[in-house]
């Protein structure tokens, strides 16, 4: 039995607005022609309803499909006496109070096709030609599922449920200033055309040398799945012939800028953040990286570039360009190049074994830098970067770190340096702050702090007291379990 | 609180009933068993140019999903409109692209076009040893520009399909973790049920019940270890260890059942197409169908 005939009718707006048509291409054409004369504007919402509940009942004496769809029989002219319901359709038994079945369905008959107003015995003695219209499957047409130029944000929850957003056509985002451009992308500020909201639209570059950039399969398919308040969120992907966008929730500024622009009110160095400021980004920033690994989701290429601030003060993490879910046996970033300055040592050392200890090792130069206003460790080359880490850190031999030997890049040339104390170099980070900044700037990726246990780390007692009350009452409350929803952090 | 929900990347989302019922053969003027033949096909082709490509049987798999997806649901892929071995060529360059083993668009085709002058007998694939058999697979610049524009082409109608869903979880090393866990690799013959589940993991990829589209990585890692011990004899707990990994009796049974039936619909596929390849490319596929209308209506 064809199920519900509604979307036939509750789709045309799609049809018209589908850029390759290949559904319609798939609508037998006379009826493809039918259904386009039909004004979208035109059908009640109610007459899906209609449909429903006439198709559930199974004395139906005619099919709701071909009443549509099918005019077959000649149909009689809008207004017409012979427009109403040619027999009453039985109730459900359990039919809710409201306008009855067969007086909705009234407002099917009222519809009309090519046909019916190309044969209207009014204006016309010719009889109708002899086309014999069949319904088309209905699951080709169901909005819910379909997948056109513009892939909903419903179609990329997969088979999880995600609120469903309003359908958004490309022509709905009104382009506005570029924000910023990188090797695969443009990024555009956007406005949302039914809401007036800002977006950030992310515009990739498609080149004959790959066809689709890898970077935009990995950041598409893994951002989708994470949903999180220090994430930025990916709302809609707009993908036609030779575009792909990317819409993105609209951020300020990212960390870099904002340091740049930031002026102490204690009149701290350029650049540099006030201590309340760096505990709230640092927080958030760990958030995102528990919530990412928790996921097993590593992000590879943290740096205040990719991460964004926003007027409330949230910060989120953004470019999962090079981000990967883990399982994967992990490339070598030989062709994608990153900034050095924040890689881990054992990646600079070559190792193709790593995991989310690097991401926690950029979360430490970046918690440095935002102390200072300066990269903590700005080399220039994979060796310099090196050189310039156990400068402060010292230079690790295979009694601190056994099995550094074994590493492709290990040299024995390396110039011998002794470990320096993080408070010499950083007098300005209070003394918890060094306990957790040591925890995460470890030269072994063994000894380095997950994100988890960063966040538990007493310099952050406030925000986790903070925390558990938020849990507590939300337990209290709805029991929703909501205890990871806390609002940005000023 | 629920219970805590397992890592994303550890699970893959399910083809509802509604895609399944949607797909390919059910919808279109496609007799069933050529729209099962063509899936089965196309996932034999991927896996055999995963090998050639030496490309690892995680990229393979996670390939054939990708097909598998592309063939699923109302805006699934369609043989008649696309061609099989276009799509299952995109879907390998989809998998292996962002992997730690990506491939050329070159060596996609080359390898494609090799395969296809073996017309379904992949067993025949061997190392090239002569510069004849080489010559004949050499592109030139003209077609190979030709060629890769439509293997982009493809690309993109799949990831459109898909919703860039390219995320696939695998249970291969689940089906490890879980052998660990059982103590299997202890007893007698436990490394040949090891070998065994792979191997039913592998053959799964190529299920007319689209395993791997309807059941989570788990599930599958447990059947085929179920399956794998008692073909080979060993012996796992009397208790219904299954429910240790969420698996419960019910989609065991199914799963075992849907694996064992497989080698069946293998030999049917074969057999029923023994006489003629099973056409790859939607205009080969067109023309094979209208004669088969002709040959009946004579009839």
């Amino acid at each position: 039995m064809l199920r519900v005939p509604g979307p036939v009718v509750d789709d045309l707006d799609g049809v018209c607005l589908i850029s390759n048509q290949r559904h319609a291409a798939r609508l037998p054409p006379t009826l493809y022609n039918a259904t386009l004369c039909l004004a979208p504007s035109s059908i009640p919402r109610a007459l899906f309803a209609a449909f429903k509940t006439a198709s559930s009942t199974p004395t139906n004496p005619r099919s709701p499909t071909t009443a549509a769809a099918s005019p077959s029989t000649p149909r009689p002219a809008p207004g017409s006496s012979a427009a109403r319901a040619p027999a009453p359709i039985p109730q459900p038994p359990s039919s809710a109070p409201g306008p009855s079945a067969s007086s909705q369905l009234d407002v099917a008959d009222q519809l009309t096709t090519a046909r019916a107003t190309l044969w209207n015995r009014r204006y016309t003695r010719r009889e109708p030609p002899d086309i014999h219209l069949h319904p088309t499957h209905v699951g080709t047409l169901s909005v819910a599922d379909r997948t056109d130029s513009n892939i909903s944000v419903r179609s990329l929850g997969g088979g999880r449920k995600i609120a469903t957003m309003d359908k958004r056509h490309p022509s709905s985002f009104q382009q506005l200033e570029k924000l910023g451009e990188g090797t695969y992308a443009t990024v555009f500020k956007g406005r949302n055309g039914q809401t007036g909201a800002f977006v950030a639209l992310k515009e990739i570059h498609l080149d004959s040398e790959e066809g689709t950039p890898s970077t935009a399969i990995r950041e598409i398919s893994l951002m989708k799945e994470l949903k999180h308040e220090n994430i930025v969120s990916l709302y809609d992907v707009i993908h036609t012939e030779n575009k792909l966008m990317l819409v993105f929730e609209y951020m300020d500024k990212d960390l870099k800028k904002y340091m740049d622009s930031y002026q102490s009110p204690t009149g701290g160095p350029r650049g540099a953040l006030d201590a309340p400021t760096i505990k709230s980004f640092m927080w958030q920033l760990l958030r995102g990286i528990a919530f990412c690994h928790e996921n097993r989701v590593l992000h590879r290429d943290l740096k205040p570039q990719n991460l964004l601030i926003n007027t409330q003060g949230q910060l989120k993490l953004a470019d999962f360009g090079l981000a990967r879910a883990f399982g994967i046996p992990v490339n070598t970033f030989s062709n994608e190049v990153v900034t050095l300055w924040y890689r881990a040592p054992d990646v600079l050392l070559g190792s193709r074994t790593y995991n989310t200890s690097i991401d926690i090792w950029s979360a430490g130069c970046i918690m440095a830098e935002m102390f200072t206003g300066r990269p903590l460790f700005p080399g220039t080359t994979n060796e310099d970067q090196l050189l310039k880490i156990f400068r402060l850190m010292g230079t690790p031999s295979e009694r601190s770190w056994p099995g550094i030997a074994s590493f492709p890049e290990y040299k024995t040339t390396w110039p011998v340096y002794a470990t320096q104390e993080l408070r010499n170099i950083l007098p300005q980070v209070d003394g918890l702050g060094l306990q957790l900044l040591g925890q995460m700037l470890q030269l072994r990726p063994e000894m380095r702090c997950s994100a988890q246990q960063a966040l538990a780390h007493p310099w952050f007692q406030e925000y986790n007291a903070r925390a558990q009350q938020q849990q507590a009452q939300s337990m209290g409350g709805m029991g929703a379990g909501l205890a990871g929803q806390m609002g940005g952090f000023r | 609180m629920g219970p805590p929900a397992p890592p994303l990347h550890l699970a893959n989302s399910l083809a509802s009933p509604m895609h399944l019922e949607t797909s390919l053969s059910q919808l279109q003027d496609l007799p069933r068993n050529v729209g099962h033949a063509i899936r089965f096909e196309s996932a034999r082709l991927t896996q055999a140019a995963g090998i050639l490509l030496r490309l690892p049987q995680e990229v393979i798999a996670q390939a054939i999903v990708i097909l598998q997806r592309f063939w699923t649901g109302p805006d699934g892929g369609n043989p008649l409109e696309q061609d099989a071995k276009d799509a299952a060529a995109a879907a390998m360059y989809i998998s292996a692209k962002p992997s730690g083993t990506p491939v050329s668009a070159k060596q996609i085709l080359t390898v494609f076009a090799y395969l296809a002058s073996l017309r379904g007998d992949y067993a025949k694939a061997q190392p090239a040893n002569n510069d004849s058999q080489t010559a004949e697979l050499h592109f030139t610049q003209g077609q190979y520009e030709v060629a890769r524009d439509r293997l982009y082409k493809v690309e993109s109608e799949i990831l459109r399909v898909l919703g860039f869903q390219t995320h696939v979880a695998l249970p291969y090393t689940l089906c490890v973790n879980y052998l660990q866990t059982l103590e299997v690799f202890q007893s007698i013959g436990g490394s040949k049920v090891a070998k065994r589940a792979i191997a039913h993991l592998n053959s799964a990829l190529l299920s007319p019940q689209l395993l791997y589209l309807t059941h989570q990585p788990s599930a599958l890692a447990t059947a085929a270890i179920y399956l794998a011990a008692r073909e080979v004899d060993v012996k796992l707990p009397e208790v219904e260890w299954w429910e240790v990994f969420d698996v419960d009796r019910e989609e065991l049974g199914f799963l075992v059942v849907g694996l064992t039936s497989l080698e069946g619909f293998a030999s049917e596929c074969k057999q029923a197409f023994s006489h003629q390849v099973i056409q790859m490319t939607a205009e080969d596929l067109r023309l094979e169908m209208e004669q088969q209308e002709l040959v009946q209506e004579a009839a």
